[in-house]
């Protein structure tokens, strides 16, 4: 049952993911991969909003497992900035897309966080 | 399905579709594996970290593929995009290292962030290099 849950809620994430990041990356041009880091932290703040809540095991595979684990990716943020330029030293960029986006994450799980609780 | 009967579907239904199917497949994969292998509190969560960077070798390997390999239609929209992109999470990466640094354990945090960023960047490149070399 776990799987199922997961599996749906997070294959809606996903959707959502390929239509919202798809959006933003057609509109802004940047050499920076906008439309991941939007997704990804959007994402992040949801879970951060739900741990501020008493929630039931169901709402939280729905909610945090499924969909935002769903709707936002590791493997294409990996990917991305690996194409920002890693050898043979690697770019600012590449630098500031990881480090940025790892520090901002923890930080909207926070502000969800102190937003709901 | 056969590429005829695919291209009759207009692309603004079949590529979210394709998305949707690789998403079912990428969330109960890892859904799976958090279930194999269940978290323990103050310890590196071992099942984000192997489909986090497992998820990354996988990309990297299969866009540097498809560049060189006749794939067919949505196939990215739903290996790269669905499959692979659902499998792997930052906000339950992000989660975890906050839950570590609220408890304490900056230690375990520090290193479960830098192995998984790290380890992720480099299993990318590896996969990329694996499929730049096959043939």
């Amino acid at each position: 049952m776990t799987v199922l849950i997961g599996a749906v809620a997070g294959s809606l994430g996903a959707v959502a993911r390929y239509l919202v990041s798809g959006a933003i990356q057609t509109r802004t041009r940047s050499a920076m991969p906008l439309g991941t880091a939007a997704v990804n932290l959007v994402g992040a703040f949801i879970v951060g909003l739900v741990i501020g809540v008493d929630t039931t095991p169901t709402g939280w595979l729905l909610a945090v497992s499924g969909f935002a684990a769903g709707f936002t990716t590791f493997s294409t943020w990996m990917v991305e900035t690996a194409r920002l330029g890693l050898f043979p030293r690697p770019s600012a960029r590449a630098v500031v897309n990881l480090v940025v986006m790892t520090v901002l994450g923890i930080a909207c799980i926070a502000i969800g966080y102190y937003v709901t609780n | 399905m056969p590429d005829s009967l695919l291209s009759r579907i207009p692309v603004a239904i079949a590529a979210p579709a394709a998305v949707l199917a690789g998403g079912v497949l990428g969330s109960a994969l890892r859904a799976g594996v958090g279930l194999a292998i269940p978290p323990s509190p103050g310890a590196v969560p071992v099942a984000t970290l192997a489909v986090n960077v497992f998820g990354s070798f996988a990309l990297g390997f299969y866009l540097t593929r498809r560049e060189r390999a006749v794939v067919s239609r949505f196939s990215l929209q739903f290996w790269a995009i669905g499959v692979l992109g659902s499998l792997t999470t930052f906000s339950t990466f992000s989660y975890e290292v906050f839950v570590l640094v609220e408890a304490g354990s900056m230690a375990t945090a520090l290193v479960y962030g830098f192995v998984s960023t790290v380890g992720g960047l480099m299993a990318a490149v590896v996969g990329s290099r694996i499929g730049e070399a096959w043939r």
